[in-house]
């Protein structure tokens, strides 16, 4: 029997089969507790109680004028630029390098990518010795007489910093292997035909090879955002929020509010408040992404 | 992507790639050298003593081998379903699953426990491998469906002129050519499911159903609290993981570079 | 567009279905006690002391009652809470838990409604007049709404500094009682390359200590008050004591660095491995005068060093008023017993035997762990040994004997999970600068008017 058509025919035939399950089983478990934590955000309950007493927007209201809450968001904010900018700078350049030939790639390959292996839970408690005067740090500076301390993680400002250090040991990983991934399907002859014009090393780097990655950057941006709104493990088991909430995150926020203080409801409410950034975050770089390709 | 001449050029890169890395190796080393604090390689035994470290093992294998599974399945067929056929409504159908990724899992906890308790699901490993499953979704999916966009229609066409249907078509023409993709999947998914902590705290309770995050928490008491052996600990959760990747690098690379993220 | 419009509407419509639909499920799971006194399976959740301690106490139980199975299921302190909290509301997993008089963790205002009454089960092992018979506060402390929910195991007190005397007189320093002599302690051993003084300060329960005994020591008994709204938190005592505290940190005691590190186990490790001459801990510490356990406290802060003579010294009398040596306690831990366990009558006899017998209180307080809550149980002097006799004998009889007498200071008992925030927040602000005694002073007053 011959089929007419043949290429129309192929796409004609019905998917929703194949992803309904996929479909049902993550909505219904993700979006199941979407719906629930709005109804939470509305209620003053500690998740004992048979009482649940219906409080309307008040929890909202109360999250706008906590300064911890705009704290958590200023936090967020800073720790996603900067750690963005680094993470994915010493992603690509380290790429770059070990699409060179140099020695011991696969080496340094693992080195980087190990890191993102590894569960933060496990490493909470080495980064807490390694910043504080017991640690290997304080051992290197001593021996070389510099005359530091190292009690990082007990200045405010300082505690930020020190967490985005160890934000990027984690995922420049991920960064890396992605750019190394976009730079091995870059055309050679494109690359050849440019050093034949005679563009240097950096000309290339930055007129080339970063432009046709640009979708790496922007999947990298949504990423990066969401997952900095989603922070949790880093700063609750390294600093559990400290000092005096200097690394306060939203999700570490909702976390002691909700479960170590028992305020159900107003955890909830910031719940929605992150979920109302994140997707804004993704489609404000979705947009400016789009408005980029004219 | 660098064009090296000179002799010089090559040392300079080679130290810069050094100074580069070296940053990332001081954390390993400070894992190793602080679990050989006090009684040295005794702190591993002391881990050991505990008893509870194989059943630990046991419990995390099968918690990822259950979320494996379930994002394998899933994440192949709804890949292929998104880039290959046609579905009404297709891309409002793959954009809610995408503002799925914006959901911190600290948001499920609530929600979850009264449902799991209903439905009776507490304390079993479902209560773990569900979310953690659900949570992965997103992100493979996503994945899946790109690296399906890059395998030639004509290839499918062939098929069906062969009088092959679609599920034949997908088991026999498209799964094969996704072995790339399903390693980096597989190296993913196990890596988030392997190092789940808050899930398995809060919804396994048995002392026999434990996972390996939950190993430290035997050296935290009130006023104990056991650096020592915690990082002990920490190598031995942290050798499994490094030991997968490194077998499975090739085909993880492979799959990242067929086109993972455009 | 129009198209995904349907296609959305349809499917939120669905997924509210769905929600309401699984709210609606209600399932009433009737537990049946399958256990009888002397027989059944107990799962004993907790937080401290720890392995192998917990096993031990299991150890001496089962000599007793052979037929109870109990298994110790340890979380750390921190997740204690978020931990139990769906164990219990599920009514699976947990027989036997512990609960404290605090708010920081298993407080048993919080979990005592998922606790059954052990009032009888008491009186059936002590008889009427039990009350006689136990500490005061481990039954006050642990009756919520009229029933006792929690049998006090044993008692922990703070307010004292704990001293390496073998530092002390290895660099001929003299063991300070007041705020000059404690400042020249401090400089004399930094000039040996010793901290003086450490202390977590990024750990908020050791702060409320400090801060307490501090308070005590400007005006006694006024921080109680404070907590039961008896005085205000703005009174200026509890200013002075704000910037006594603050002085701490500016005059060189508290160690640099010290926000950023917790107690345990940074501080403990520093004092352990001889690198910080004194700490504040409080009557728990006791048990580090054993030789076995000084030991591997030694050694889990990855030291070789030998046993030190360790000396419990009074808090300085840094406001000058002359007035120290004041104690504050509460149960470290009590054992409640589920209501909806399958294993209420075995978990029962498992909770009257470590709070109220003499087995088991005496191994309590053997351990120098705690001091127990039955009075007839006291450390047995003859079969324990410390590390230097000679030297620590007296002073830690002394202390202990000190300790229990003290009456009405609750250490964590009268503050709730807000105040405990605030009062975290508040010592850390005015520690670092960020924020002033008397502003500080004043956010505690409207916290504490906030979240009654």
């Amino acid at each position: 029997m011959k089929k007419k058509n043949i290429t129309l025919k192929a796409t004609k035939i019905n998917g929703l089969p194949w992803i309904l399950p996929a479909f049902i089983f993550v909505v219904g478990i993700i979006y199941y507790s979407i719906f629930y934590t709005f109804n939470l955000s509305t209620l003053d309950w500690n998740g004992l109680d048979p009482v649940q007493t219906r409080v309307g927007m008040s929890n909202f209201t109360k999250a706008l004028s906590d300064w911890v809450f705009w704290k958590a968001i200023r936090n967020t904010i800073v720790f996603f630029i900067i750690t963005f900018v680094i993470q994915n700078f010493l992603g690509f350049i380290l790429a770059a390098i070990l699409h060179t030939k140099v020695k011991l790639a696969t080496v340094h390959k693992c080195l980087i990518f190990i890191p993102t292996i590894l569960a933060p839970a496990t490493m909470a408690p080495v980064f807490r010795l390694l910043f504080s005067p017991q640690g290997m740090l304080q051992d290197i500076f001593d021996t070389l007489h510099l005359g530091i301390t190292v009690d990082w993680l007990s200045k405010p400002n300082s505690a930020l910093f020190i967490l985005m250090i160890v934000a990027v040991w984690e995922f420049t990983g991920m960064s890396f292997i992605l750019y190394y991934a976009a730079m091995s399907q870059i055309d050679k002859e494109m690359l050849e035909a440019s050093r034949l014009d005679g563009a240097g090393n950096f000309r290339t780097l930055w007129n080339m090879v970063l432009p046709n990655c640009k979708g790496t950057t922007v999947s990298l941006a949504m990423l990066g955002i969401i997952g900095a709104l989603k922070t949790f493990d880093i700063p609750y088991l390294i600093t559990t929020g400290g000092p005096n909430h200097a690394t306060e995150f939203l999700g570490t926020y909702i976390y002691r509010q909700g479960i170590r203080q028992s305020h159900l409801g107003y955890a909830a409410a910031i719940s929605v408040m992150l979920l109302v950034l994140a997707i804004s975050g993704a489609i404000l770089i979705n947009k400016m992404n789009k408005g980029d390709e004219k | 992507m660098f064009e090296i001449r000179s002799l010089k050029s090559k040392v300079i890169l080679q130290i810069v790639l050094l100074i580069l890395t070296i940053p990332y190796a001081i954390p390993l080393v400070q894992m190793f050298l602080g679990s050989l604090g006090g009684k040295g390689f005794l702190n591993y035994k002391a881990v050991w003593d505990t008893g509870v470290v194989p059943i630990y093992f046991r419990n995390s294998l099968i918690i990822s081998a259950g979320v494996i599974l379930l994002v394998y399945i899933f994440s192949m067929t709804a890949g292929f379903g998104f880039a290959k056929l046609h579905i009404f409504g297709k891309e409002v159908f793959f954009w809610l699953i995408l503002v799925a990724l914006t959901l911190p899992e600290v948001i499920l906890l609530s929600p979850l426990f009264v449902t799991f308790q209903q439905m009776h699901l507490f304390n079993t490993f479902f209560a773990v491998i569900l979310p953690v499953a659900a949570l992965q979704l997103p992100f493979t999916i996503l994945l899946a469906r790109n690296f399906n966009s890059g395998i030639p229609n004509e290839l499918m066409e062939a098929a069906s002129i062969d009088g092959a249907n679609v599920f034949s078509m997908f088991w026999y023409v498209i799964l094969p050519l996704t072995k790339p993709i399903a390693s980096s999947i597989i190296v993913l998914t196990l890596i988030n499911s392997w190092n789940t902590y808050l899930l398995p705290l809060l919804f396994l309770q048995s002392p026999d159903k434990q996972t390996v995050t939950l190993l430290p928490q035997y050296f935290q008491g009130e006023f104990t609290n056991d650096q020592t052996k915690i990082l002990a600990a920490a190598v031995l959760i942290a050798i499994p993981e490094i030991i997968v990747y490194l077998l499975m690098q090739k085909n993880f690379e492979k799959g990242m570079s067929a086109g993972a993220l455009k | 567009m129009k198209k995904a419009r349907v296609v959305l509407v349809v499917l939120v419509a669905l997924m509210l279905m769905m929600t309401t639909v699984l709210a609606g499920c209600s399932s009433s799971k009737k537990t049946e006690d399958t256990s009888t006194e002397t027989s059944g399976e107990v799962v004993w959740w907790g937080w401290t002391p720890g392995s192998p301690t917990n096993e031990k106490y299991i150890a001496e139980f089962n000599k007793q009652y052979p037929n109870i199975k109990v298994t110790w299921k340890q979380t750390s302190i921190d997740d204690y809470d978020a931990a139990i909290k769906p164990a219990l509301a599920n009514g699976q997993g947990v027989d036997a838990f512990e609960v404290s008089a605090g708010s920081g963790n298993g407080g048993v205002r919080v979990f005592g409604g998922q606790a059954i009454d052990l009032t009888d089960a008491v009186k059936k092992a002590l008889g009427d007049d039990y009350k006689n018979k136990l500490n005061a506060s481990s039954i006050t402390t642990m009756t919520v709404d009229g029933k006792l929910k929690g049998l006090g195991v044993g008692t922990v007190y703070s307010g004292n500094l704990w001293i390496n005397q073998d530092l002390f007189d290895k660099y001929n320093v003299k063991v300070p009682t007041n705020y000059e002599e404690w400042k020249t302690a401090c400089k004399t051993f930094k000039e040996h390359g010793i901290d003086g003084f450490v202390q977590g300060a990024g750990q908020g329960a050791f702060n409320m200590d400090t801060f307490h005994a501090i308070a005590d020591n400007v005006s006694p008994g006024t921080f109680t008050k404070a907590t039961r709204g008896e005085v205000k938190w703005t009174d200026e005592s509890i200013v002075k004591a704000l910037e006594l505290w603050k002085g701490l940190f500016d005059d060189g005691i508290m160690q640099k660095g010290a926000l950023g590190l917790q107690q345990y186990p940074d501080a403990n490790n520093l004092f352990m491995s001889q690198k910080a001459a004194m700490v504040m801990m409080g009557s728990w510490y006791t048990s580090n005068t054993l030789p076995d356990t000084m030991k591997a406290a030694i050694e889990s802060a990855s030291s070789s060093e030998k046993p030190f003579t360790l000396i419990p010294i009074n808090f300085p009398d840094i406001a000058g008023t002359g007035k120290t040596g004041s104690m504050f306690g509460d149960l470290d831990y009590s054992t409640a017993v589920s209501a909806t366990s399958k294993n209420i009558k075995a978990a029962t006899t498992f909770a009257v035997w470590l709070g109220t017998s003499q087995s088991g209180q005496q191994i309590i307080a053997d351990s120098l762990n705690v001091v127990p809550s039955l009075k007839s149980a006291t450390p047995n002097w003859d079969s324990v040994k410390l590390v230097n006799p000679e030297k620590q004998n007296d002073a830690v009889k002394k202390y202990l004997e000190n300790a229990m007498s003290s009456v009405d200071n609750a250490r964590f008992a009268g503050i709730n999970a807000d105040m405990n925030q605030a009062m975290m927040d508040v010592l850390a602000g005015v520690a670092g600068g960020t924020i002033t005694p008397k502003d500080g002073a004043a956010k505690l007053a409207t916290t504490q008017a906030d979240s009654k």
